[in-house]
């Protein structure tokens, strides 16, 4: 058997970041390079570096946790496999034909994005199902073969398969699953049911052909993981995070690798929650700043805020949750995050009317801010922080002097000059405007809810959020503000506090009032059943886990619906209880009920196996370093003028409240404490700033 | 504290905040209607006036409804101005009283910040049924307003938060499907209390003066950016006339003529020498003509235009009275959409003079409606289909146009099928692209769309609004015409043409399948790439003898194209 200690790795476009927590409860953390054409490398060179410096030998590895953009790169990159398609006749096109809305409007430039499948790949057979589950066709088994053969010529490596009304009844659509993989062993084959059983036929055919298109590429590059893993003696389990935070076996990941698309994202939000019940905060908004793109999600009472559909896409530029269309749909379970094209990389430039904009157009990593002096010559947010004295001039202990200057000069330029402002007040003006997109995406998952932010803490990590985390929080009433101790590995660490999840979804119409409650419970029985054997061939006792079931309400006629937690005991489904439930979410939201009639649509299983996860509240340190000494700079906060700065080592700050302005610095970020605010470090070890009457 | 609204940071953090507030509305719309042309198909608008009743912000919801707006704001400040308080909902679908045609009911609720009137919030919806003499109200072959349905004159539905029983009452006794109509009338008002509560943040934030003075810059900022584009374009007058196939009664051609005037920073669009108003019920109100005209000219705008009462300023639309597009009482309107997306068509075709890397060839001409309603046997309950078929684009300077997309004046969606069969005693059969369709041109059209429809059982009057079987989506600068559209009726193994718009009894097991027009081609066929050709009929998108035709190639004995043969044939060709 394994030993104690625990490894989270997570895959960033620049960076790799690694946290072993040891047996005894110590962290350690590294960052090394990425590897974008073998991410397998980076993860392999971090582990044994890791490892090493915590002396710790390969075999007391007890579990490799890891977050992957491998499948989002492979849909970035449009670098899936080559994917077929096979549908009921006469609807080959449903893939491409989509909601048919588009994402914005007025814009006849529009290009619609390219279907992972080409039509020439997608093959109609004979067979149909009807809307209650009759068969009435029974599917053409040749017919499968011969589009198998077909496709398989034309070299494709992974098949979809999505007939219509098969989450009704998937006997069609399993038949010729069976049949293909027969006639062509060699390809992958994703029958819809598998990775979606619901009503809808457009996101049920998307679901399943994503799970194609990535199928081979996550397929090969755990294989190559787990094969680097067992050369270094690592004989763990190597468990992977799931786009809803959890986690899951690798086989898992390996035959469902939708389900596995967002995963390093949403592992930092699951570390915020858990992060959060280690300092009692339980109502959080997780907020995360990179490059390009900044997200919000909201944690409630303890709770992560969780959707079951999403589309992927590049360049969001628009928290709408109401306009889809711009990418790629999946209905699978995932952490509701609310993302805008606002990052530190955002440009910010004057439009023809006078209206000063930030993003969604991002320097990126090349040519990057203009202080960065890579060929950068838009200004930035990043310029602006510099600018202002809120970034410190040089970066990395100082291997990298940041051009202020010339960040200076594009600001007053671009910005300063057409709006009659010294560059120093317009950089204070993208911060504001930046700031003011990025509230979107926190009002998004708040006030859109019906939940009021300023009864909410703001957690911030990543690179930047730390930069702007109060002048946001304030801008929305927000009083508190949480900083992980080493913003910079906290996705890594929010892995280690996942926990194995199974999820399962059927579909359960009825009225609620006729609710047939022993009907229902066979079902959640059957549900739970086979959510504990697939868990337990992934390893897990049976006897701990524990499985939580809900129920998808809404009024008739209605599609969407509200999920109400469901008692899995017979006896106790109780319709009254189930009721109010549902009106007292509804009046939340939408501030009415209705006497109508209340239905159900579908029973939801979330089954979950206890494990050790990450106690924040019990980490201990290695060995510390020496502090940086206390130094001073000028810093400009607002319009009035240049405030001469303490700049204080992070690690320097105790549990006595330090008042700002003060930038408190360590190796991996910067946090901006403004004046009026203070901030110390709670009996968790990790940093909170209060705004006092700041709003 | 007066305070001029000259703080940039200020002024776009109150964009932003608007542009919230509407998208949150249009969000609360799709997940507490009832209906699905409300719900799955998006047949709704949102927007946001200030107390002046101009628009402030819209969201991205169906454009043809939202230009209709000051029409109808017009009309609720005459009639009810002094006469609002808080807790007011005001309704009403009468077109010649503001509205549009019956099924779209427009709901205003005055917002009140302080005790004085702040804002309007406004919310669109088509209603899957108002009544009248055809299930689904959206018949085009009625020949008078008092066929279509109920009218709502403008009305309070709730007086200082008290709901006005008996207009609730005679709405729930005229209508098929009151269960739905009330619903989603449930979810405008609750969508209209969603952005009121929003509003009301923004008031208590930056003071009713500060942001009263901000919404001025931001119509302004509008004007501003509207005819900056105008006064580029070359002063002149550019005149286009496009067709509908007829009116149902009569075969005639009906034409849309349009003659656009640029004159400084200024666009004056004048419809003179459009067919008199007609039998049938395609006659469309002046408000819905002037929507059409506006959203077709700021697709030809900058992207990052707001869509506010500023860039209305800057075009002034007029239709002679008793024309098609400005009929007199009780002519009637029910499917006057189409005509909406006809003016649409022939605005671009005139803007293409002006600006021909701004538009695109003709789309598929408008949405389709397919409207079978019925007695479900099984289930003992009425049904009220509306299916909406959306479309195809024309091609562009620098693309093809793109199939299986929502016309640029609606953004709406589709109805699933598999919610479609579920709820419906029907069977659809195909939903797939239709092969051959896209107009040829160096950038082809998109190809339209097939829908086919199996009623199961029972009996249905079916109500079809189709166009472009005589007249095709037009192509531009040497593109070819996308093909015209078809309407197939199947009885017991015979198949027959029907016409665009027809009324008529379904029978279990007859068959109706749509195939819609194809977009228009942009640019001569002949400079069309020959991989863009080859890609095409790999997949199944065009035929050999279609693109042999259609741009003048020879296919050798592999399949490839013999290019020397197709140079001789194409130099023949030009001589």
């Amino acid at each position: 058997m394994t030993g104690s200690a625990r490894i989270a790795v997570d895959i960033g476009g620049t960076f790799t970041d690694f946290v072993l927590l040891a047996g005894d409860g110590t962290s350690y953390s590294a960052k090394v390079s990425s590897t974008p054409a073998r991410p397998e490398e980076a993860v392999l060179t971090g582990i044994a570096q890791l490892l090493a410096t915590a002396g710790i030998p390969a075999s007391e590895v007890g579990s490799v946790l890891h977050g992957t953009t491998v499948g989002s790169n492979a849909l970035l990159q449009k670098a899936g496999a080559k994917t077929g398609l096979i549908t009921t006749r006469g609807f080959r096109d449903v893939l491409e034909i989509g909601r048919v809305r588009t994402p914005t409007m007025f814009d006849l430039s529009w290009r619609k994005p390219e279907p992972l499948v080409r039509r020439r790949h997608r093959m109609e057979v004979g067979e149909r199902t009807g809307a209650r589950g009759e068969i009435v066709a029974a599917v053409d088994l040749d017919a499968v073969r011969e589009a198998g053969r077909f496709l398989a010529a034309e070299g494709v490596e992974s098949i979809a398969i999505c007939f219509i009304n098969s989450h009704v009844n998937p006997a069609n659509e399993v038949a010729a699953a069976r049949a293909l993989r027969e006639a062509v062993p060699g390809i992958a084959v994703t029958e819809s049911v598998a990775v979606l059983a619901q009503s809808g036929e457009y996101e049920r055919t998307s679901t399943t052909a994503v799970n194609a298109y990535v199928l081979p590429v996550l397929e090969g590059y755990i294989a190559r993981l787990e094969g680097a893993l067992a050369e270094l003696g690592i004989s763990a389990p190597l468990l992977i995070g799931n786009s809803n935070g959890g986690l899951s076996a690798a086989t898992v990941a390996r035959e469902k690798p939708v389900f596995f698309i967002s995963s390093g994202r949403a592992a930092g939000a699951v570390g915020g929650s858990r992060l959060g019940t280690a300092t009692a905060e339980k109502d959080l908004v997780v907020f995360d700043m990179g490059g390009t793109t900044a997200s919000a999600v909201l944690i409630e009472k303890g709770e992560l805020s969780r959707t079951h559909e999403y589309e992927f896409r590049a360049g969001i530029s628009t928290p709408s949750r109401f306009i889809k269309a711009g990418g790629y749909m999946m209905r699978v379970p995932t952490i509701d995050v609310a993302e805008v094209g606002s990052g530190a990389g955002s440009i910010a430039a004057i439009d023809a009317g006078g209206l000063l904009h930030v993003g969604p157009v991002s320097a990126g990593a090349l040519p990057g801010p203009v202080c960065y002096g890579k060929g950068g010559v838009r200004p930035t947010v990043t310029d602006a922080n510099v600018v202002l004295g809120l970034l410190p001039p040089v970066l990395a202990g100082g291997a990298v002097k940041l051009d202020v200057a010339a960040a200076r000069e594009a600001i007053a330029r671009d910005l300063g000059a057409p709006l009659g402002l010294s560059a120093e007040d317009a950089a204070l003006g993208v911060r504001e405007v930046v700031n003011g997109n990025m509230a979107r995406a926190v009002r998004a998952v708040t006030v859109e809810r019906g939940v009021d932010p300023r009864d909410f803490t703001l957690l911030a990590f990543g690179g930047s959020g730390p930069v702007h985390a109060c002048d946001l929080a304030a801008s929305l009433g927000m009083k508190r503000v949480l900083f992980p101790e080493a913003p910079g590995v906290f996705t890594a660490m929010g892995m280690l506090a996942g926990e194995v999840e199974h999820h399962d979804v059927r579909a359960w119409l009825s009225p609620l009032a006729a609710l047939d409650r022993a009907a229902l419970a066979t079902t959640m029985a059957a549900m739970r059943d086979d959510g504990l054997a697939t868990m337990a061939r992934q390893g897990h006792d049976a006897a701990r886990i524990t499985a939580a079931f809900a129920l998808d309400l809404r009024y008739r006629g209605q599609e969407a619906a509200i999920t109400v937690p469901l008692t899995a005991d017979e006896a106790a489904i109780d319709p009254d209880t189930l009721r109010e439930a549902f009106l007292a979410a509804y009046r939340t939201m939408y501030g009415y009920v209705s006497r109508d009639t209340i239905e159900s649509a579908a029973v939801r299983l979330v089954a979950r196996a206890e494990g050790q996860v990450l106690d924040f509240a019990g980490l201990k340190r290695p060995p510390g370093r020496a502090l940086r000494p206390e130094t001073r700079r000028p810093v400009r906060f607002s319009r009035s003028g240049w405030t001469e700065t303490r700049i204080l080592d992070a690690a320097a700050v105790g549990a006595t409240p330090v008042a700002g302005p003060v930038i408190l610095e360590s190796d991996d970020s910067t946090i901006v404490i403004p004046p009026g605010a203070t901030v110390a470090r709670d009996p968790t070890g990790h940093l909170v700033a209060n705004l006092g009457g700041a709003a | 504290m007066t305070e001029p609204a000259n703080d940039a940071i200020t002024f776009a953090v109150i964009k932003s905040a608007l542009d919230t507030i509407v998208d949150d509305m249009a969000y609360a719309v799709m997940r507490t209607a009832r209906s699905p042309i409300v719900r799955d198909v998006l047949d709704y608008s949102v927007t946001i006036c200030d107390r002046h009743g101009r628009i402030l912000s819209q969201a991205k919801t169906v454009a043809l409804h939202l230009g209709a707006v000051p029409d109808a704001m017009d009309v609720i400040m005459a009639r009810f101005a002094g006469d609002l308080a808080p807790g007011d909902v005001i309704i009403l679908n009468d077109p010649y009283d503001g509205g549009m045609h019956l099924p779209d009911i427009f709901m205003f609720k005055p917002v009140f910040f302080e005790g004085a009137l702040a804002g309007f919030c406004v919310v669109i919806a088509h209603h899957c049924d108002v009544g009248g003499r055809v299930p689904g109200s959206n018949a085009s072959d009625s020949t008078e307003i008092f066929q279509e349905g109920l009218r709502i004159a403008p009305m309070k539905l709730y007086e200082r938060g008290v709901v006005n029983r008996t207009l609730v009452t005679i709405i729930e006794r005229n209508v098929r499907l009151p269960d739905l109509v009330i619903g989603d009338l449930e979810a405008q008002y609750a969508t209209c209390n969603i952005g009121e509560r929003d509003l009301l943040r923004l008031f208590e934030r930056h003071g009713r003066v500060s942001l009263e003075a901000y919404f001025d810059r931001l119509i302004d900022y509008g004007e501003t950016l509207t005819r900056k584009a105008i006064a580029a374009w070359p002063d002149g007058t550019y005149t286009f006339t496009d067709y509908i196939d007829g009116d149902g009664f009569s075969p005639d051609p009906i034409p849309i003529r349009c003659v656009i005037t640029v004159k400084g920073d200024h666009l004056h669009v004048d419809f003179a020498g459009s067919s008199p108003q007609v039998k049938g019920a395609i006659n469309s109100t002046l408000s819905f003509v002037k929507s059409s005209t506006y959203l077709t000219v700021r697709c030809a705008l900058d992207a990052d235009v707001p869509n506010n009462a500023g860039v209305y300023r800057c075009i002034t639309v007029t239709a002679p009275e008793g024309s098609i597009l400005n009929p007199l009482m009780p002519a009637p309107v029910a499917a006057r959409a189409l005509t909406g997306y006809r003016v649409v068509d022939t605005v671009m075709g005139a803007l293409a003079q002006i600006v021909p890397e701004k538009v695109m060839a003709a789309g598929e001409g408008g949405n389709t409606v397919v409207a079978i309603g019925g007695y479900d046997r099984e289930k003992r309950e009425p049904f009220v289909l509306v299916d909406m078929i959306n479309g195809a684009w024309g091609g562009r300077h620098d693309a093809d146009g793109i199939e299986g997309v929502t016309n640029p004046s609606q953004n709406m969606s589709n109805l699933p099928v598999e919610t479609l069969e579920a709820r419906y005693p029907i069977r659809m059969t195909e939903y797939a692209f239709r092969d051959d369709s896209g107009g040829a041109g160096e950038h082809r059209g998109g190809l339209g769309l097939v829908r086919t429809y199996e009623l199961l059982a029972g009996d249905a009057i079916l109500q079809l609004r189709a166009d472009r079987t005589e007249h095709p989506p037009y192509g531009l600068f040497g593109g070819r015409p996308g093909a015209p559209s078809r309407n197939l009726l199947t009885t017991d193994g015979e198949t027959r043409a029907l016409p665009g718009k027809v009324t008529l009894e379904m029978r279990g097991g007859m068959t109706l399948r749509h195939e819609q027009a194809g977009g228009g081609g942009y640019g001569d066929p002949l400079r069309r790439p020959f991989a863009a050709i080859l890609r095409d009929i790999a997949d199944g998108k065009l035929t050999r003898q279609r693109a042999a035709a259609d741009y003048a190639l020879v296919f050798n004995p592999a399949g490839g194209i013999d290019e020397s043969a197709t140079a001789t044939l194409r130099a023949a060709r030009r001589a």
